[in-house]
């Protein structure tokens, strides 16, 4: 008996080895060691671990909002600006309307959501690639976005809302916290909600899941309406975390919102999701950003960078869906 | 040009789908290749035609009066070059081409790297030609009626320059005139000396046409290359079912049918196109649904799922008139479940563990406060385990790494789960080895026996034959006939064919 629980446990052992998680946490733990030793500890002040937390929070959180509509085999390319989108709806609630922060982070939280519901009712009523409605719907909420306060800046609201965001709670900033509890919740509802199961079953094989009793356009709704409500997470976020807010927010997040997942080990075809490979992925993107910093290179080189690290990661999952496996 | 395939085997994990299957073609002649579902007609083809790699056995061709030299086909590209030409079973035109693109997409008219119109319309125009028949080459292909595509296809063939052509059941969506004219062409291809190789299931059509015959069974050819006229149809049937399997599992089963049936179809008619399909099953019955391949079957099953819409007659489950509105509420409110025939495509998530494949159907169930407790899967794996005879490695296996087998019986695990009265079982032992077939075989049975009202659909005719215990045979979206199964296999066999071939009840 306990040969076989053994036998079960290495099996495991063995099965994350092969994952893309594994690959991930070395390439995080190796580049972290290298960018430390190289920048004479440089990385390890306190100063520079929590900007590199901090502001890896939002990256997360974006990534996050990109995997769950890659889960049901979607995209949604208004993540970016719908992010930037509610953080000028929380400060314009607070300091338009004096309404009270709890308040605005909720409503800034809920417009995402609601965005979010509209692309995937959209999507599921006309049939519509959810690549071309989120297309447009990007647009549009991008007008809205300049709509609200034009290209000024907001500034000077809530100081306690900025005072948590720019804070640390035991020396973990509390943005990344929330982050993390965020990344905790997402994987929870996948891994043992009943909505998240039936979400990767419609996004893995629609045929079948339809065959046995799962909704595939109710799938899709959901889908994308925590898509939505996550972007309205990231943008209360940087709204905390930046003290002021223009109507730029958001403008570079789409990309690394897919490439967080992709690089995760996220499946484009969908029904495979990976919270853990995502927030890694986010992190790994985090420390090219940081080794720009620190070796003062010309910052068009990390989109470079970023771009051949998706097209490795893309490259290597294929490799290894063809050598190991059946078929 | 001869060509021979010679002795050919082809193993796919877990099946051997051909175990000596030899296909000798000449020209000037139409060859007819026979056999039931699963004989191994495809893969021949496929092997033929370089989509498959033999795993043993020769592929021979000579040109002329030469004499046969070996070949290998790494690819479809190699056997067009050999001069094979297929016209498979689905289409595979690119529908907003136009016909004349269509036709010379694999061998396009270049001159430095422009596409030469000019030649493309002249190729395309003297395939058709050929065929004798009048088609807009500017047209786009979406606009055709299915036997122009057809015809277009078989241009397309033509226009690599085949030598043999391979059609896969080329009228199954024909009507008989546009059948009529398609063997019209044949009979041309034939008399300018090409090879020409039919596949159907349709046995008169087959004897108005060809000439030779090579009859598969259970992947080996049983017949090879001989004269069509030598034999009678009824030969040819013995010939395809075989009489080996006359012996299997022969017990008549006890079914009570004074009670109301569990679910009762009567006077239905489809939007799928079914016309007064009326159809009943018993608790504990086993109902077997015959028929060829499109006659109808599975689209019934759809229908009956609410997957398509019922447009007259009534549904009755347990005596109460049902409307089901989609596979929610088969599944939940009238307890029907749909054991698919496609595993792969419409039967699992083959990318998810077999415990998510098995609990899927009951979720709701298996939650408390919206969380699903995986203890609650795993015992539901380890449940059907022991009561299926699954052969797995535990439950967070990813159903994509099972056998064909074992595949089916996660499906049906998903369904025996949801605790259905009524189970439809599509085609369940396709591409399934022999022994796990009779395994499987005792399996439905058992269920059966507990109760359960089971339609079982299967183009099998030795597993209808040992299972069912009435057997309704459908044709053209219509039930023919139906007869209380003795389980005899000669008599029963012959009833259900003639019922197929003639339309009439026996």
């Amino acid at each position: 008996m306990s040969a076989t629980i053994k036998d079960t446990y290495a099996r495991r052992v063995r099965t994350f080895a092969r994952g893309s998680e594994s690959v991930l946490i070395t390439t995080s733990v190796i580049g972290f060691v290298v960018l430390a030793s190289t920048t004479h500890g440089n990385l390890l002040t306190r100063g520079t671990l929590t900007a590199i937390f901090q502001f890896l929070a939002v990256p997360v959180i974006v990534g996050l909002a990109q995997m769950v509509v890659l889960g049901v085999g979607q995209m949604n390319l208004s993540v970016g600006v719908l992010t930037g989108f509610c953080s000028m709806v929380a400060a314009w609630l607070m300091i338009r309307l004096g309404v009270p922060a709890w308040l605005a982070v909720v409503g800034a939280v809920g417009v995402g959501a609601m965005a979010g519901l509209i692309n995937g009712v959209i999507v599921v009523l006309t049939r519509i690639n959810g690549f071309i409605v989120t297309l447009a719907t990007m647009t549009i909420i991008d007008g809205l976005r300049y709509g609200i306060n034009g290209t000024s800046t907001f500034q000077g609201y809530s100081p306690s809302l900025v005072r948590f965001g720019k804070g640390s709670s035991l020396g973990v900033p509390n943005v990344f916290l929330v982050a993390m509890a965020v990344a905790a919740l997402v994987a929870v509802f996948f891994r043992r909600t009943v909505a998240g199961r039936r979400l990767l079953a419609s996004g893995g094989n629609p045929l079948a899941a339809r065959l046995s009793g799962v909704s595939n356009d109710r799938s899709i709704v959901i889908a994308h309406m925590i898509s939505g409500l996550l972007a309205g997470v990231a943008g209360v976020l940087e709204v905390a975390l930046s003290g002021s807010v223009n109507a730029t927010i958001g403008d570079d997040l789409l990309l690394p919102s897919f490439a967080a997942p992709i690089i995760g080990g996220v499946a484009l075809a969908g029904g495979v999701i990976s919270v853990l490979g995502t927030c890694l992925a986010a992190f790994i993107m985090r420390m090219v950003d940081v080794a720009r910093a620190q070796y003062s290179i010309d910052p068009s080189w990390v989109d470079v960078i970023i771009g051949v690290v998706v097209l490795g990661a893309v490259l290597l999952t294929q490799l290894r869906h063809r050598g190991g496996g059946p078929r | 040009m001869t060509f021979v395939a010679e002795n050919v085997v082809k193993r796919f994990p877990g099946v051997l789908a051909l175990d000596g299957a030899t296909l000798r073609l000449e020209d000037g002649t139409v060859h007819a290749l026979l056999g039931e579902n699963g004989a191994g007609k495809s893969t021949l083809i496929k092997v033929v035609t370089g989509v498959y790699r033999p795993d043993g056995g020769r592929l021979l061709i000579s040109d002329g009066p030469s004499a046969l030299r070996e070949v290998q086909f790494s690819g479809p590209h190699d056997s067009q070059r050999a001069g094979i030409g297929v016209v498979h079973q689905e289409r595979n035109l690119i529908p907003a081409f136009s016909v004349a693109e269509n036709i010379a997409l694999q061998a396009l008219p270049q001159r430095r790297g422009f596409v030469s119109r000019a030649a493309m319309f002249e190729l395309a125009g003297r395939c058709l030609d050929h065929l004798d028949v009048g088609l807009d080459l500017h047209s786009p292909v979406e606009g055709l009626s299915v036997a122009h595509k057809q015809l277009v296809e078989i241009a397309k063939a033509l226009a690599v320059d085949s030598s043999v052509l391979l059609l896969d059941e080329p009228t199954a969506s024909l009507t008989t005139d546009e059948a009529e004219r398609l063997f019209t062409v044949v009979r041309r291809l034939r008399d300018h000396g090409r090879a020409v190789v039919l596949v159907s299931h349709k046995l008169e059509e087959v004897f108005a046409i060809a000439d030779t015959v090579t009859v598969l069974r259970d992947g080996r050819s049983v017949t090879e290359a001989q004269p069509l006229r030598d034999f009678t149809r009824a030969q040819i049937v013995d010939l395809m079912v075989g009489r080996e399997y006359t012996e299997v599992e022969t017990t008549s089963r006890r079914v009570d049918r004074s009670a109301l049936p569990v679910i009762e179809l009567e006077d239905v008619s489809t939007r799928a196109g079914h016309r007064d399909v009326s159809l009943h099953v018993h608790r504990g019955e086993i109902v077997g649904l015959y028929g060829l391949v499109g006659a109808g079957r599975t689209e019934l099953a759809r229908c009956i799922l609410g997957l398509d819409r019922i447009t007259a007659g009534s549904v009755r489950v347990n005596g109460a008139p049902a409307r089901i509105r989609g596979v929610t509420a088969a599944l939940h409110r009238f307890r029907i479940g749909y054991v698919t025939e496609n595993r792969k495509e419409e039967g699992l998530f083959l990318d998810q563990p077999i415990s998510r494949n098995v609990a899927v159907t009951v979720w709701r169930r298996l939650a408390r406060a919206g969380l699903v407790r995986s203890k609650g899967e795993r015992a539901l794996v380890e449940q059907y385990r022991e009561q299926l005879g699954m052969r797995i490695r535990g439950p967070r296996q990813l159903a994509g790494e099972l056998s064909g087998g074992n595949q089916q019986k996660v499906s049906l695990a998903k369904w025996l789960a949801a605790d259905c009265d009524i189970l439809v079982i599509d085609e369940p032992t396709v591409g399934i080895d022999v022994r796990t077939k009779a395994a499987f075989h005792d399996l439905i049975v058992k269920l059966a026996d507990t109760g359960i009202a089971i339609l079982l659909i299967t183009s099998d005719l030795p597993e209808m034959v040992a299972l069912a215990d009435r057997i309704a045979v459908m044709k053209d979206y219509v039930i023919v006939g139906e007869l209380d199964n003795n389980h005899r296999y000669d008599t029963t066999s012959q009833a259900v064919i003639r019922m197929i071939h003639d339309g009439t009840a026996a």
